[in-house]
């Protein structure tokens, strides 16, 4: 029912595919990841499952993610992808509209659903003796979910109220929005996932099930599970509930083809909520899959990751200008970018900021990376594989999300090992290519002049 | 085709297996067991308690240390208590604030310091392999922080610019104010102003740590890859020095009562939405009911089945969202029930949630409900222990907050065990919808007239000045 906002888009980390260049390290010794073991394979109706055994907690999560986003939408129907997923909580053939929620609620559970530009997903954590229930309803809703007037009608209000309450009504709201329309224009990346309201209006019940019988499918959807199961049992569970529902049409998959950028671009966005001067400095990049990704993911790091990091140093630090400045990149399926987002402080002009960031850039590109910043690095993407992955929920969602857009599931053990086969001079490589002068699209939000009846 | 295939192919894998009867809701297994995770609780000779988790699924190591005061003892310098967890690793005796920012960023650690009403905490994790250094830095921010005059201005200059912020933020504004009306003059009730920014000196910040940095005033929670028996050594030889000291008592003036049901409206012109605090006074954290009063309120509005989610969102589709929670504190608390709603459907909004306040303290809700909302909380309390980190504050809530040393032992039972005609009783007790304080952000020249039908109005600016007529 949740649309990932801005925050989180910015905070997902893309994970990316790499050369697995040997790399030698005079550091100390990397840290031991626990494995995390799982099976996995293809029902003949094209689901994929992925199970992992683990007994440490009586839980367990279940984890459904459908390969469908905002990119899939039509550019005349885009929020669709997320209306639908609130759709998915109304009801199906077996299971009464708006109670969903009660049977997971009164089995001790609880349960969440998320739309992002590539991906929809669902995901339950229960008591381990549920398991059944679980499978029962994702299984359910896959084969038969109901779509009628009355739970569109309601849903419709409610995503309005959705769109309004993360966007429309906060500081900045617009920013993610009025980004991805510069960045991506002339792809299905350049509307957000919640896309505009009114084309859900227009849309009749029809294309709702119409979208649910292209794309809500087994052969376009991974089932993970983990936590406190039998692998044998769990198998044949699985069988049970999904194995009859019968596989889709091959879906057309999006394409994205970006025309290329020969001058900078700049924007100003004059709303009358900005308190406070901010600028967003963006350039595209790649797709999470790319070689390159692991490097401007860790170039994103020396430049924000920290107090010692290059940006909050000279921004925050030294020159008081910025309240806060952070670097994200922001790697897709299919396409990506680097973003440098500085929010001023009182007095710092806008002129101020796009300089500070534009000299910084300028200063990596020039000397690239010390080895001490880069080692440093290292050590943060180290402790945070390290301490990441520790719930059954986390668990079952990045096996998934590993599987589904890059192949190898085994990644949750391996991925750490891409970051240390970047080199060093790969930083500054991969600033100068892709953080160019003339490919840089520039966002403004300057702060709204107070009323005169406002002033003391 | 593929279709037929398909199911034939299903039926010959699994020849031992009938299908499944879709139409009926399959059966539990039964019940796993789940008791509170054990830990060990050592209490050094200078008064510092400390509890170890161990949990070798990660290796990590986290610590947590909660000193039990917060901004409730700021006195007249409101801020005092975050200002000091700000600049905790901003500079100490050995470290100035770069060589610390470098020192925990080059090993991927964290060291921060929040402060709350009732305490201050200071959290410090990475990997095991740094235990040592982790516990250095975390011992030296705790204990020599040297609040230096530059962090101390930077600081104090930010923090004026974030308040020049939240002016235009919809839940600052609301949080603000709220705490403003509920608790009065009693120090939950104080928030920053640019005026209280530029009153604290930083000698406050030294005094405060002085008074209340205390190892007798403290505890520190141990969770990760580590072995009590290895690592109480460390954390003694870290804290061993740390001396002990007497504890002033602060007066703090009572928290007043709330008469009768009055609506602070802040204007905040542009606004699309309105977002709608309707709150109460309630009961302080260590109060008998807890774990009852829980299944009572998720019963009004926590989570998706949550009465105000089921009446706001699913039947009129006002909100996103609608829910209800108690923030219980030291020495009292609040009962808060939220919306976000568009501007027309304000005022119907605040009447619903007053509506579903009457009607839980009117009538005993059906046993089902009750049901699924004991199920609820007890399935879910079982699923948080996965986090040990989660319950590390809870040993450490115990211990903050005065509870009874079983209370997460029980915590589940006593949930399990609460019937209809208790909610009733508690609802009646623990809701009220005479004695509210309605708080509401958004565009007053539409919303207000709907508004002034329910209750006195009373309208704020920005500032959270009230508006002359």
């Amino acid at each position: 029912m949740k649309l990932a906002p801005f925050a989180a888009l910015c905070a997902a980390l893309a994970f990316p595919l790499t050369t697995l260049a040997a790399k030698e390290n005079a550091a100390p010794a990397r840290v031991q990841l626990k494995p995390i073991k799982f099976v996995e394979y293809d029902l003949p109706n094209g689901l994929r499952v992925i199970l992992h055994e683990n007994h440490a907690a009586p839980v367990v999560a279940t984890y459904v993610l459908y390969h469908v986003g905002a990119k899939n939408e039509r550019p005349d129907r885009t929020g669709f992808a997320h209306f639908f997923e609130h759709l998915m909580f109304e009801g199906t053939a077996n299971i009464p509209r708006s109670t969903i929620d009660k049977l997971i609620s009164g089995a001790g559970g609880n349960l969440n659903a998320s739309t992002s530009f590539d991906q929809t997903d669902y995901y339950f954590n229960v008591p381990s003796n549920q398991l059944k229930l679980a499978l029962w309803i994702e299984s359910d809703r896959m084969l038969q979910a109901v779509i009628d007037e009355k739970g569109v009608e309601t849903q419709r209000k409610v995503v309005k109220e959705e769109k309004r309450m993360r966007y429309d009504n906060q500081p900045y709201g617009s920013l993610f929005e009025q980004l991805a329309k510069l960045v991506f224009a002339g792809t299905p990346y350049a509307w957000v996932p919640i896309g505009s309201v009114q084309y859900i209006d227009q849309a009749k019940i029809e294309e709702f099930r119409e979208f649910y019988k292209t794309y809500y499918i087994p052969n376009n959807a991974t089932l993970a599970i983990a936590g406190d199961i039998d692998i044998e049992k769990t198998k044949k569970l699985v069988e049970e509930y999904f194995g009859d529902i019968p596989r889709g049409a091959e879906i057309k998959r999006p394409v994205v083809e970006l025309t290329p950028l020969t001058k900078p671009v700049q924007q100003e966005v004059k709303e009358d909520k900005t308190p406070l001067n901010a600028t967003l400095h963006a350039w595209r990049a790649v797709p999470e899959t790319h070689p390159d990704a692991y490097a401007m993911e860790m170039l994103g790091s020396v430049l924000s990751s920290g107090r010692s990091s290059r940006l909050y140093k000279r921004l925050v630090e030294k020159e008081q200008a910025a309240l806060n400045c952070d670097a994200f990149p922001f790697l897709l399926e299919k396409a990506g970018m680097l973003g440098v987002f500085a929010t001023g402080q009182q007095g710092a002009t806008l002129e101020q900021l796009d300089a500070l960031i534009s000299e910084e850039v300028e200063k990596v590109k020039a000397e690239g990376v010390t080895e001490d910043e880069f080692r440093k690095v290292l050590n943060q993407k180290e402790a945070e594989f390290a301490g990441g992955f520790g719930t059954m929920s986390t668990r079952a969602k990045n096996l998934a999300r590993y599987r589904v857009f890059y192949g190898d599931t085994n990644l949750i053990n391996t991925e750490l090992d891409r970051y240390f086969a970047v080199k060093r001079e790969d930083l500054q490589r991969v600033a100068k290519q892709y953080l160019t002068k003339e490919g840089v699209f520039v966002l403004r939000y300057p702060a709204a002049q107070k009323a005169p009846a406002a002033a003391k | 085709m593929k279709l037929s295939l398909c199911a034939l192919l299903t039926v010959l894998a699994l020849p031992a297996f009938a299908a499944i009867d879709r139409s009926k809701k399959p059966e539990p297994d039964p019940a796993p067991a789940a008791s509170f995770p054990e830990y060990r609780t050592e209490t050094l000779p200078n008064g510092l308690k400390i509890f170890v988790i161990e949990d070798d699924r990660k290796p990590t190591i986290t610590l947590r240390l909660v000193i039990r005061s917060g901004s409730a003892v700021d006195g007249k310098k409101t801020g005092t208590a975050s200002f000091v967890a700000g600049l905790l690793n901003r500079g100490t005796e050995r470290r100035d604030a770069a060589t610390f920012a470098v020192e925990t960023d080059s090993i991927g650690v964290r060291v921060e310091g929040a402060a709350s009403d009732d305490a201050i905490s200071v959290s410090a994790g990475g990997l095991t392999k740094y235990t040592d250094q982790i516990l250095d830095l975390l011992a030296d921010a705790v204990l020599h922080p040297t609040f230096p005059a530059d962090q101390f201005t930077r600081l104090q200059r930010k923090t004026l610019s974030s308040l020049e912020a939240e002016k235009q933020e919809p839940d600052a504004l609301a949080s603000k104010l709220l705490g403003k009306v509920i608790y009065g003059a009693f120090p939950y009730g104080d928030y920053l102003t640019p005026e209280s920014v530029k009153a604290i000196q930083r000698e406050d910040l030294a005094t405060f740590h002085k008074a209340h940095f205390l190892p007798n005033n403290a505890s520190l929670a141990v969770v990760g890859d580590v072995k009590a028996a290895e690592i109480l050594p460390l954390i003694a030889k870290a804290f061993g020095d740390w001396k002990r000291g007497e504890l002033a008592g602060e007066k703090i003036n009572p928290i007043p009562e709330l008469k009768g049901l009055t609506i602070h409206l802040v204007d905040r012109p542009g606004s699309v939405q309105s977002n709608i605090i309707v709150a109460a006074t309630g009961p302080a954290r260590n109060f008998p009911s807890l774990p009852e009063v829980n299944v009572l309120n998720s019963t009004l509005g926590g989570g998706f089945s949550g009465r105000l989610f089921q009446n706001l969102r699913e039947k009129h589709g006002w909100t996103y969202g609608s829910s209800c929670a108690f923030d219980f504190k030291k020495l009292g608390g609040s009962f808060q029930a939220t919306a976000e709603t568009r501007n027309e459907v304000t005022a119907p909004a605040v009447q619903e949630i007053l509506k579903e306040i009457a009607r839980i303290r009117d009538e005993a809700a059906p046993e089902a409900e009750i049901a699924l909302q004991r199920q609820y909380n007890v399935g879910n309390y079982l699923l948080s222990l996965e986090n040990s980190s989660r319950t590390a504050q809870r040993v450490q809530d115990i211990d903050l907050y005065d509870l009874p040393a079983d209370f997460y032992k029980t915590y589940a039972r006593r949930m399990s065990e609460t019937t209809p005609a208790k909610i009733q009783e508690l609802a009646k007790k623990y809701l009220t919808t005479e004695n509210v304080a309605v708080v509401i952000v958004g565009e007053a020249k539409e919303i207000q007239p709907g508004l002034e039908k329910i209750g006195k109005v009373v309208v704020y600016d920005q500032d959270l000045k009230p508006v002359a007529k």
